[in-house]
């Protein structure tokens, strides 16, 4: 089932229209004027139209919503009410509707959350040249009912929504202070007032104050990960889109669950980006060219033992201690085979790049930067511990060599 | 001469380049955004290297990370993304890997004097670049969109006028 706003041909769908309004010109009416959004099935057929105008100053009206005769009763039309009672929730503060007083239509709109509003008397005998019935009743005023649209999404789900992008940012790499941004963003977008969330470095507490007076507070635990920029970056196009007004909440679920599936690049793209990172920086910090090629290859080989340490969820400690012993013990044997004299801590400081714990020094900055020394400190030290890791790899390595070698210099 | 000035440029800017666009596909950055990542981070060791030559390293990576973070909140504007998508990787030219090398090759060979100034010395650059992205991130976010300059200029043109 698709819901769709139809801004081109909207008298392709007069046949429907006319189901819930019989007098074209009645239509005619407001139809250029209002925004059309049809429902369409499983099969790719519309099945149900509705029609809403704006009117300043926060109201709009529902000005016609017809259901195909051979499909009602399959919840179509309270689902493209709720649709539309969310998307004009952006703009809107007030959704008014006008029916004829039979007690089948009515009840439909109470139930979707409507209540009586005022009557216009006489409208169906002013308006309309046929006398119109409807259920064997003729119709003559015409009863308005209103809704508030602030309260259009349950504030439990505009919650659990903005809960569920924070968790995706905060788990591949945004800041905290992005991950409050965007949660407050999203629920203040769907008209959820009384937030507070308290994000952590691996966590996330929300607490919303629901209109009845209870409370609703969710608390998700998010272990600290990799770091999955793409991800960051669709979650916060996503919620900008959600703030404008685009995108309303079921949409948006399905949109978060798409962006998590977006893939890491392919392991082999990785492999030689880390070749290549090695090779540069090596080259930078004055190694030769030849000591560069050599970083590249340990680069290469270091990531693939990162990437099989990453599969088998080995902890840092070792991926980062074993990685500079792995650097060095390559590095000293290439050193002792190859045939030219090389440096070696051109290619060990070149080699060492990969592991160097960039995401989580820059992003504990910014959290310090921002006042929030709790998760600041806590990703400081993740990361002087994996620089601490690595010296004690290199360490160990040229210790062992330089002992059991008897005391060769390094 | 040319010949300098060619070898200088390769290895100064596209070396930097490559590495930093190497390091962002590492961390996942959407392929649209590699060109100005490596500019980013090509553009931050340029700085370092101007700076280096007539003062301290920690000086020239303050200086290296304020252009990088400065860079990185103009593009962040520019192109709708997060922040972090060119800072981090733009860093990494600045990060004192060298350093950590080096402090635990003299500590493994005893010459504990040479450790600790490595070791120090590597500190000083990590905490000279924490300022020098302290600094810019404190900037307040209108002054990085030209509507904000636009509506200034307005007004201090209409204050004029009247």
């Amino acid at each position: 089932m698709k819901i769709y706003q139809i801004t081109e041909h909207k008298r392709y769908y007069l046949e429907l229209l006319l189901e819930a309004d019989p007098q074209e010109d009645m239509i005619e009416r407001y139809l250029d004027a209002g925004d059309m959004f049809a429902l369409y099935d499983d099969e790719d057929e519309a099945q149900a139209v509705c029609v809403v105008v704006r009117s300043g100053d926060g109201r709009c009206e529902l000005k016609n919503l017809a259901v195909r005769e051979e499909s009602r009763g399959k919840g179509y039309g309270s689902r493209l009410l709720k649709y539309v009672c969310e998307k004009y929730s952006y703009r809107c503060r007030t959704m008014y509707v006008g029916t004829g007083n039979v007690p089948g239509t009515v009840g439909f709109y109470e139930r979707c959350g409507f209540v009586h509003s005022h009557i216009a008397a006489g409208f169906f005998t002013e308006n309309y040249r046929e006398p119109l019935y409807d259920g064997g009743v003729r119709l003559t005023d015409m009863v308005y009912l209103k809704k508030d649209l602030t309260k259009a999404t349950d504030p439990k789900r505009a919650a659990d929504l903005a809960l569920e992008a924070g968790r995706i940012l905060l788990r591949n790499g945004g800041e905290i202070f992005r991950v409050e941004e965007t949660i407050c963003h999203i629920c203040r977008r769907f008209h959820v007032e009384n937030v507070d969330t308290f994000t952590l470095s691996h966590g996330i507490i929300i607490s919303v104050k629901l209109p009845d007076g209870d409370t609703y507070t969710r608390v998700k635990h998010i272990p600290l990960s990799s770091s999955h920029l793409e991800v960051v970056d669709a979650v916060n196009t996503l919620s900008r889109e959600i703030s404008a007004g685009k995108v309303g909440v079921d949409e948006a679920f399905e949109r978060l669950e798409e962006i998590e599936k977006i893939p890491p690049k392919k392991w082999y793209l990785q492999v030689l980006a880390a070749g290549m990172g090695s090779g540069c920086f090596g080259f930078l910090l004055q190694a030769g060219v030849l000591e560069s090629v050599m970083a590249f290859v340990i680069g290469c080989i270091l990531y693939l033992w990162v990437l099989l340490a990453k599969r088998h969820r080995m902890s840092k400690i070792l991926v980062n201690i074993a990685g500079g012993a792995f650097i060095t013990a390559q590095a000293l044997l290439i050193q002792r085979l190859f045939p030219m004299p090389l440096k070696l801590d051109g290619m060990i400081i070149g080699a060492i790049m990969p592991l160097v714990p960039g995401m989580a020094f820059t992003n504990a900055i910014r959290d310090i930067a921002d006042s929030d020394f709790l998760s600041g400190t806590v990703r400081m030290i993740d990361a002087l511990l994996v620089f601490v890791y690595i010296a004690i790899g290199v360490g160990f390595t040229l210790g062992v060599y330089s002992n059991t070698m008897g005391g060769i210099s390094l | 001469m040319i010949g300098e000035i060619a070898r200088n440029f390769v290895i100064n800017f596209i070396c930097p380049f490559l590495g930093t666009v190497a390091f962002s596909v590492l961390f996942n950055v959407p392929k649209r955004f590699y060109v100005s990542c490596g500019f980013v981070g090509a553009m931050g060791w340029v700085t370092y290297c101007l700076v280096s030559a007539r003062s301290s390293a920690a000086v020239a990576s303050f200086a290296g990370s304020l252009v990088v973070v400065l860079l990185s909140r103009i593009l962040t504007v520019k192109m709708k993304c997060p922040i972090t998508i060119f800072m981090i990787s733009g860093i990494f030219p600045l990060v004192p890997g060298a350093g950590v090398y080096y402090t635990a090759y003299y500590l493994v060979t005893n010459q504990l004097g040479e450790a600790a100034q490595r070791g120090l010395g590597a500190l000083k650059v990590a905490f000279a670049i924490v300022l020098g992205i302290v600094f810019i991130v404190s900037i307040p976010r209108e002054f990085f969109q030209p509507r904000y300059w636009k509506k200034r200029w307005f007004m201090r043109r209409n204050a004029k006028g009247a």
